[in-house]
């Protein structure tokens, strides 16, 4: 329920987007989700398939670029990988860290038909 | 051949803007919006209750009831005394600001000073949506545990007040009440914080007092 939720609110989003740039013809969607996010891509990608029909986005697809969830700690500066050694520095144990990247839950880009040169 | 175009805009960013056109309307017709938020049965409505007997006759409060779909919330608030109206929100985990500005209309504010969001019960994802409320408040109840800033962190950077409810039981948890305190200003430095029970009443006049304040400060600004 929670991807459907933020689903919809994507694809509002993008809808806006291409009312807004004169664009009505989208191949694929892209979204940029990190790692820490609250997004589940698979979930996510069900919730896409699911809210698109009836809009703009009917046949569209879907990719999702998925961005790590990078750390760097406070203690040793070292940059480490946050979901795989579950929130510890792997060099001196430390708990306490900067997120460096994976909070996105972004839209990244549209792929859209190349016109046709006149 | 396929053509990319760029857009690299949060999915929030679009809410946010929304959000912030409705602040900026309820600040030019000096209406406060607080938002309160919390799991599902930290107290929420009991302390509206209570703030509801706090301000009566004092300032005119309207509440939009967001936390399940029956409306028995609605109706407990209402037998409280306030103009109320609740939101059917079909499953959904958060409200937006979109929402909240038909909710807005629904309730009518024209013969209000204060009104008041009961957010959908979750410490997750309205913690993102920003809901154009003038505040955001939280409330985090003793059962829950000391340790809630830790794991929905973003909920309580959000906020401008944490009510820590249900004192009254703090005997009977290992809830840490400084803990608590010190890892939610670890998060948001400038959060106030203020421990109630809604059942005895406990503080109840402390965090009306909070409210008042707020109240009055959105209408001279
Ligand atoms: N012991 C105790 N129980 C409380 C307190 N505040 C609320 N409750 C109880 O907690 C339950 C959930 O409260 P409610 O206000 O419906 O929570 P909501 O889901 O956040 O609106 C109810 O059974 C309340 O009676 C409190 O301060 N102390
Ligand atoms: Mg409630
Ligand atoms: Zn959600
Ligand atoms: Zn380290």
């Amino acid at each position: 329920m929670h991807e459907m939720t933020l689903a919809i609110s994507a694809i509002k989003s993008v809808i806006e987007f291409a009312r807004d740039n004169d664009i009505d013809e989208i191949d694929t969607v892209v979204l940029e989700i990190g790692e820490l996010s609250l997004v589940v891509p698979q979930y996510m990608e069900d919730a896409y398939y699911a809210a698109v029909p009836g809009t703009m986005l009917e046949h569209t697809k879907l990719r999702m670029d998925i961005v790590p969830g990078n750390g760097i700690c406070r203690d040793c500066g070292k940059v480490y990988n946050i979901i795989e050694h579950k929130g510890r520095c792997p060099v001196c144990g430390s708990e306490s860290k900067d997120i460096l990247s994976g909070e996105e839950f972004n839209i990244k880009e549209l792929l859209v038909l190349e016109d046709e040169p006149e | 051949m396929l053509r990319t175009i760029e857009i690299k805009e949060s999915v929030f960013a679009n809410n946010d803007r929304e959000a912030d056109a409705l602040r900026a309307e309820l600040k030019g017709k000096g209406l406060f919006l607080l938002n309160l938020m919390s799991s599902p049965g930290s107290g929420k409505t009991t302390t509206l209750v209570r703030t509801l007997e706090a301000l009566r006759g004092e300032l005119r409060v309207g509440i939009m009831e967001a936390d399940i779909d029956s409306d028995v919330d609605a109706r407990t608030v209402q037998d409280a005394g306030a103009k109320t109206v609740q939101l059917h929100t079909g499953g959904m985990c958060h409200l937006t600001a979109g929402m909240t500005r038909q909710g807005l209309e629904a309730l009518g504010t024209e013969d209000i000073d204060l009104a008041i969001l009961e957010n959908i019960g979750n410490l997750v994802c309205p913690a993102e949506f920003d809901t154009g409320a003038s505040k955001s408040a939280m409330i985090l109840s003793v059962p829950e545990g000391d340790d809630k800033p830790l794991k929905y962190p973003l909920m309580f950077t959000v906020c401008d007040c944490l009510i820590i409810n249900k004192m009254d039981v703090l005997p009977y948890f290992d809830f840490d009440l400084d803990a608590a305190c010190e890892r939610a200003r670890r998060l948001n430095p400038n959060i106030e914080i203020i421990p109630i029970s809604a059942k005895t009443g406990e503080g109840v006049e402390k965090w009306a007092d909070w409210l008042r304040g707020q109240v009055k400060a959105w209408k001279e600004k």
